[in-house]
């Protein structure tokens, strides 16, 4: 039986090393295997006491650089690894001699690992190629075109010149909508729905609706139409008096 | 219209990848394996042609990229999305659900020895991995597989497009 041998001499050199890259290390699997790969172990008949002496102390300041969970996952693996040391270094019971070897369940999971681990790679080259290949809508659109900058500067005599250039204001016109015709007959209607209820009606406030003069003058023409006609009465008592217009008495009996 | 011709204007304006069905809904009397052949057609046209383009599986679809070729001349405009390049945790822990999918996230911890809650949250966020069952047993863990996304990103037709070691089957097996 072997007594643990101290951490080989390169390892040693290399222990710094091991520390401040832990955090390249996926987990204690890729450490492990990592310490095994490079020393060229044999990994069916790993030498457990010093494997476990070198990963002791590749990790020995785990919890100063990586989160507790991670720091966790390592230090289990530590344990793991002093047990199945401790279970090399028991002597047997003779009924358990061709029982399994300690380390076999280890290198199991480290031979598993290192088949995905060596997926990942390949994912990785696979993740390249296809970045090689663009689609559309990878070239971002065209952002909104800048307005060039303008300098400033500019004389009393191109600000002149300018304004000389200038085409004249248009012409001033006022705007002319057309007016709705104003007929004599209309307002002969409105006259008889003013009078429909009234015995008599006032001419200036049956005009003080509209503010034209031209239905003053044709409501003045309708109701003298009207007059004419015998259907209203009007009646003044002086010169620019009120002008009242009263249904006749002939419409009042009908 | 020629029905290559038509395949090729769908193609042309898609910028995510369509299967054969998705293609054929431009025409009514198109077939999905009509539109098989038209890309068909389409791939040996560009080829010979020598265009900066090719129609490439994904998948289960079919998308127009660039040519590899031609990607540092690309690469000097403004892109939009610059495909992230997953971490050597992500691609690890893609690895196992690729192969051994669908699978919990207990079986991810045991192959890598390290907590996986959030590497697989982050890919589940990407689109890369999700839910796909529920194991029988205690609390029920959720079971995780690859998706479409996933064969898009490393640019695979289907899962067994996986590449892997020569000795990788073994491993397989020692794992059930």
């Amino acid at each position: 039986m072997r007594l643990p041998t101290p951490v080989s001499s390169q390892v040693l050199e290399d222990g710094d090393r091991f520390l401040i890259e832990l955090e390249r290390f996926q987990g204690p699997l890729d450490l492990l295997l990592h310490l095994i790969r490079c020393q060229d172990i044999d990994i069916f008949d790993i030498p457990i006491a010093e494997i476990t002496a070198q990963f002791v102390a590749a990790i020995e300041h785990v919890e100063q650089h990586l989160t507790l969970e991670r720091a966790g996952s390592f230090l289990e693996m530590a344990a793991t690894l002093v047990r199945i040391k401790a279970q090399m270094l028991l002597p047997r019971r003779g009924d358990l001699l061709d029982d399994e070897d300690p380390r076999s369940e280890l290198v199991r999971r480290l031979l598993e690992y290192e088949v995905f681990r060596e997926v990942a790679y390949s994912l990785a080259d696979a993740e390249a190629e296809r970045a090689l290949h663009r689609g559309k809508g990878y070239i971002e659109p065209r952002p909104p075109r800048r307005m060039p900058e303008l300098p400033l500067e500019l004389t009393i005599n191109e600000l002149l010149e300018v304004a000389m250039s200038l085409p004249a204001p248009p012409e001033k016109r006022p705007h002319r909508a057309p007016v709705r015709p104003v007929t004599v007959d209309e307002k002969i209607e409105l006259w008889f729905k003013a009078l429909k209820r009234k015995t008599r009606v006032q001419f200036g406030k049956f005009i003080g609706r509209w503010k034209t003069r031209i239905h003053a003058v044709m409501s003045f023409l309708a109701c003298l139409e009207l007059a004419k006609r015998g259907r209203v009465v009007l009646r003044q008592d002086r010169h620019f008096g009120t002008l009242w217009i009263y249904p006749s008495e002939d419409d009042e009996n009908s | 219209m020629k029905t290559t011709r038509i395949v090729e204007a769908v193609l042309f304006a898609s910028e995510t990848p369509l299967t054969p069905a998705e293609i054929a809904r431009a025409s009514g009397d198109l077939s999905a394996k009509e539109v098989e052949e038209a890309i068909g057609q389409l791939c040996r046209e560009y080829e010979v042609e020598e265009r900066a383009f090719q129609v490439y599986p994904l998948g289960d679809g079919y998308q127009i990229l660039s040519r590899p070729e031609f990607a540092p001349y690309l690469e000097r405009f403004d892109s939009i999305t610059r495909t992230n390049k997953l971490s050597r945790a992500a691609l690890e822990t893609l690895a196992i659900i690729a192969y051994r999918q669908p699978v919990s996230r207990l079986e991810v911890e045991e192959v890598r020895g390290v907590s996986a809650a959030g590497v697989l949250r982050n890919l589940q966020e990407r689109g890369l991995i999700e839910v796909v069952d529920r194991a029988e047993g205690l609390g029920r863990p959720m079971l995780y597989g690859t998706t479409t996304k996933f064969l898009d990103h490393f640019g695979l037709r289907t899962i067994d497009d996986l590449p892997g070691p020569e000795n990788l089957e073994i491993a397989l097996r020692s794992g059930e």
